[in-house]
C-alpha cells in the first residue's frame, strides 16, 4: 500500500513538471547557463550561479521585462557541469534543445566559456559570458558571443604601467603562468607590455594547471634575483605559490602581483598575515559611483549580495549579474525573442550598470582597465588604474623583515 | 647552485609523496586491494588536522597522531563494514567500489566543509634556514623526517610484532594463517586501518605545504600509484624510496624540461618500470 502511494505521488510529481513550464511558457524568457557548482572551480562558480539569480530576481521584482507590449518574467535554468569543460559542452546542446531556453549565460573560465561558446554560436543563440577573459575567444568572428570581462592580454597592462612610475622601477621581471587558454593568452599580452616598457623578461616560465608544488621555478626567479614576479593562473595555486615563496625565502626585490586570487576574501582568510604586500587587480571594486537601473548602485548590490549569500561578492559575481541585465536591456530594446533581433540588440548596446558602462566592441567584447589592488594590513587597497589612487607599500619587504 | 637547491627540493617533496604511497603499498599487496579512495582519505586526514588545528587549537604536528587515530577508526570500518565484502573478489570489483568510494568521500566533503581552498598554516609554516647555501624550508623538512619515521615504524611492525606477522601470513597463506588462529575479516580491517591512518598523516603534511579542496584526492591517488608501483609492494623503505625518485624526477624535468611535463615524466617512469622490471609488482611480502 505505501508503495503504491509512493508511485502516485512521484507520477502526480512528473505530471506537475511536465505541465508546469507549459502553463507559464507564454510569459517567461529563460536564460540556461551551466556553472561550476561542484568540482575544482565550484569556489569561482558559485558566484555565477549567485549572481545571475539575484540579478534575475531584482529585475523580476521590478516587473520583469517589457518587450514589445507584452513583460515577461525572466528565469534561470542552471547546470552543474561539475568543472567538467565536456560535460559543460553537452549540457548547452541540452539546454537549447531539450529545455529549450531562449537565451544563454555563461560558464566560469576562460577554457570552458571557449568551448561553450561554440554551441551558442552554432545554434545561434546569443551567449552573454562574464567568466572566460582569453581573447580567443573572440578572435573567431562570433557573431553570438558576448563577454563582461576585459581582454586577458592586457590584464597586466595597468601593473606594467604602474611599475614604471615606481621608484625604483623595476627592471627585470620574472612572468610565471598556467597552461590553460587564459593564462596563455595572458602570458602572450604580458610579455608584449613588458618590451614595450622596455623591462627585462628575466625568467618566462608555465606550469600545468592544477600544480600544487613551484618549488622549481621559485628556485630559479630566486637565482635570476629578479626586480619583480608576475603570475598568472588560479587561485589554489596563487595561494600554494605565495606559501611556497615564503618557505624557500623568496624576496623580489620590488613586488609580486597575481592576475587572480587577491581581491577575495577567501585569500586572505587562508593566508592570514603572509597575504599582505601581495599585489592583484580587479575590474570591478564595489563603488558607489557605480550606478544601475536594478540595485540603485554597485556598494547596495555587494550589500545585498552578502546579505543573501552570505559572502562578499568579487568582480565574477558583478560581471555576471551585468550579462543578466544585457539580455534584460537587449530585449526591451529588441522588442522581440528573435534570437537574432536579440543579438543586434546586444551588439548595438550601452548602458551604466553596477559592474561597469557595457558597451560591446565589434568582436564581442567588452574594454575595461584593470585596478591595481595591493593587501595592506589585511585589507584590499586600490592602488591604481590610469594613476595612483592610494599610495602602494613598496618595495615589498623581505619574508623575515615584515 | 640552482641545481643542488632543486634536487634537494625534490628529495624533500618525495619522502611526503613515498608516505602518501605508504599506506596504498600495504593495502595493495596485503589486501591485493588497489584503492582508488586513497587520495580521498589522504584528503579527509588533511580535513582533520585542518579542523583540530583551526577550532581545537592544537599544534598541526601534534594533531598528526590523532589524525593517524581518527583515520585508523574510519579505515578500520570501512573494510570491516565494506570492503570486506569484496576482499576476495575480483580485482574489477575492488576497483569499481573503491572509485565509488572516491566519488562519495568527495562529494560529501564538498557538502560538509564546502570547496573553499583550506590550508593549515601554523606561524612556522614559512620558515626556513640556509644550510651550505641552499634553502631548507623547515616545514617540508619535518614532513620528510615524519615520512621516514613512519616507513621505519611499518617495517618494525610488519617484521617484528606479532601483529605484523600476521597480517603477512596472511597475505601468503590465508588457510595457513586461519589455522594458527587469526581471524582474517578483522585483520583485514586492522590493516585497511593503519592504510588509511598512514593516509590521514599524508594529509595533515600535504595540508601545511599546499592547499586542501575536496578535490585533491584523484591527482593523490594517481601519483600514489605510480609511487606504489615503481617503489614495489615489499618493503616501506623502498616506497619511500620511490617517492623521493619521482620527487626528484619531477623536479629534473621542471628544470630541464618544463614545469608541464613533469607528470609526464612521472607516469612516463610507471610504463618504463612496468615494461623493464614486470614482476616488481608482484607481492612478495
Amino acid at each position: 500500500m505505501k508503495k503504491q502511494i509512493g508511485l502516485a505521488g512521484i507520477a502526480a510529481l512528473v505530471a506537475a513538471s511536465l505541465l508546469a513550464p507549459a502553463a507559464q511558457a507564454e510569459d517567461v524568457i529563460t536564460l540556461g547557463a551551466s556553472v561550476q557548482l561542484t568540482g575544482t572551480n565550484a569556489n569561482t562558480g558559485r558566484y555565477y550561479k549567485d549572481a545571475y539569480q539575484l540579478a534575475i530576481d531584482k529585475i523580476n521584482a521590478a516587473g520583469g521585462v517589457k518587450v514589445g507590449d507584452k513583460t515577461y518574467q525572466l528565469k534561470l535554468d542552471v547546470l552543474d557541469n561539475q568543472s567538467d569543460v565536456n560535460l559543460s559542452v553537452r549540457q548547452y546542446v541540452q539546454l537549447i534543445s531539450a529545455d529549450k531556453v531562449n537565451f544563454l549565460l555563461g560558464p566560469f573560465a576562460s577554457n570552458f566559456a571557449l568551448s561553450d561558446s561554440s554551441v551558442a554560436e552554432k545554434y545561434q543563440i546569443p551567449m552573454v559570458q562574464g567568466g572566460g577573459a582569453a581573447t580567443q575567444i573572440y578572435t573567431r568572428g562570433y557573431k553570438y558571443v558576448f563577454g563582461t570581462l576585459p581582454p586577458a592580454d592586457d590584464y597586466y597592462a595597468s601593473t606594467i604601467e604602474m611599475m614604471g612610475k615606481m621608484n625604483p622601477a623595476p627592471k627585470s621581471v620574472a612572468l610565471v603562468a598556467a597552461d590553460d587558454s587564459f593564462d596563455v593568452s595572458v602570458a602572450k599580452g604580458t610579455r608584449k607590455h613588458l618590451a614595450d616598457a622596455g623591462m627585462k623578461l628575466a625568467v618566462d616560465e608555465t606550469f600545468r594547471e592544477g600544480s600544487a608544488d613551484f618549488s622549481t621555478i621559485l628556485t630559479q626567479v630566486k637565482a635570476a634575483n629578479v626586480d619583480a614576479i608576475l603570475w598568472t593562473g588560479h587561485e589554489t595555486e596563487a595561494l600554494n605559490f605565495i606559501r611556497q615563496m615564503k618557505g624557500l625565502n623568496v624576496n623580489p626585490n620590488g613586488l609580486y602581483a597575481f592576475t587572480v586570487g587577491v581581491p577575495t576574501a577567501d585569500f586572505r582568510k587562508a593566508l592570514g598575515p603572509d597575504a599582505n604586500y601581495a599585489y592583484g587587480m580587479t575590474s570591478w571594486l564595489p563603488n558607489p559611483s557605480l550606478k544601475d537601473k536594478w540595485f540603485g548602485d554597485a556598494a547596495q548590490f555587494a550589500a545585498e549580495y552578502k546579505a543573501k549569500f552570505n559572502y562578499s561578492p568579487d568582480y565574477h559575481a558583478a560581471s555576471g549579474a551585468a550579462d543578466v541585465e544585457t539580455f534584460a536591456m537587449a530585449l526591451e530594446k529588441a522588442g522581440s525573442l528573435d534570437p537574432k533581433k536579440v543579438r543586434d540588440a546586444i551588439a548595438g548596446i550601452s548602458f551604466d550598470s553596477l559592474y561597469a558602462n557595457i558597451k560591446y566592441g565589434a568582436d564581442g567584447q567588452i574594454v575595461l582597465p584593470q585596478v591595481v589592488v595591493q593587501i595592506q594590513n589585511d585589507k584590499l587597497v586600490p592602488i591604481y588604474t590610469t594613476d595612483f589612487i592610494n599610495k602602494a607599500q613598496y618595495p615589498t619587504p623581505a619574508w623575515d623583515k615584515r | 647552485m640552482v641545481l643542488a637547491q632543486i634536487l634537494l627540493n625534490g628529495i624533500l617533496l618525495g619522502g611526503l609523496y613515498g608516505l602518501m604511497a605508504l599506506g596504498m603499498a600495504l593495502v595493495w599487496g596485503v589486501l591485493n586491494i588497489v584503492n582508488l579512495s586513497h587520495g580521498a582519505l589522504i584528503m579527509l586526514g588533511g580535513y582533520v588536522v585542518y579542523y583540530l588545528f583551526t577550532i581545537g587549537g592544537i599544534d598541526p604536528f601534534v594533531a598528526l597522531p590523532i589524525a593517524m587515530l581518527v583515520m585508523f577508526a574510519v579505515g578500520f570500518l570501512l573494510q570491516y563494514y565494506l570492503l570486506n565484502l569484496v576482499v576476495r573478489s575480483k580485482m574489477l570489483n575492488t576497483l569499481l567500489i573503491t572509485f565509488g568510494l572516491d566519488v562519495v568521500l568527495t562529494y560529501l566533503a564538498q557538502l560538509t566543509f564546502s570547496a573553499d581552498f583550506r590550508t593549515i598554516n601554523p606561524p612556522y609554516a614559512g620558515a626556513n634556514f640556509a644550510l651550505f647555501g641552499l634553502t631548507v624550508p623547515s616545514v617540508r623538512l619535518a614532513a620528510f623526517v615524519v615520512a621516514i619515521v613512519l616507513a621505519a615504524a611499518l617495517w618494525f611492525l610488519l617484521h617484528r610484532m606479532a601483529l605484523g606477522r600476521a597480517i603477512r601470513a596472511t597475505a601468503q597463506n590465508l588457510v595457513a594463517a586461519r589455522l594458527y588462529g587469526v581471524n582474517p575479516s578483522v585483520l583485514y580491517a586492522v590493516t585497511f586501518g593503519i592504510g588509511t591512518a598512514l593516509a590521514g598523516a599524508a594529509g595533515g603534511l600535504y595540508g601545511m605545504i599546499a592547499n586542501l579542496t575536496p578535490y585533491i584526492g584523484a591527482s593523490l591517488t594517481a601519483k600514489s600509484f605510480v609511487i606504489a608501483i615503481i617503489g614495489g609492494l615489499s618493503n616501506p623503505f623502498y616506497v619511500i624510496f620511490g617517492g623521493i625518485f619521482v620527487g626528484i624526477a619531477e623536479s629534473l624535468t621542471a628544470l630541464y624540461i618544463g614545469p608541464t611535463y613533469s607528470d609526464v615524466i612521472s607516469f612516463g617512469l610507471l610504463v618504463v618500470v612496468l615494461v623493464l622490471r614486470p614482476n616488481r609488482t608482484l607481492r612478495t611480502s
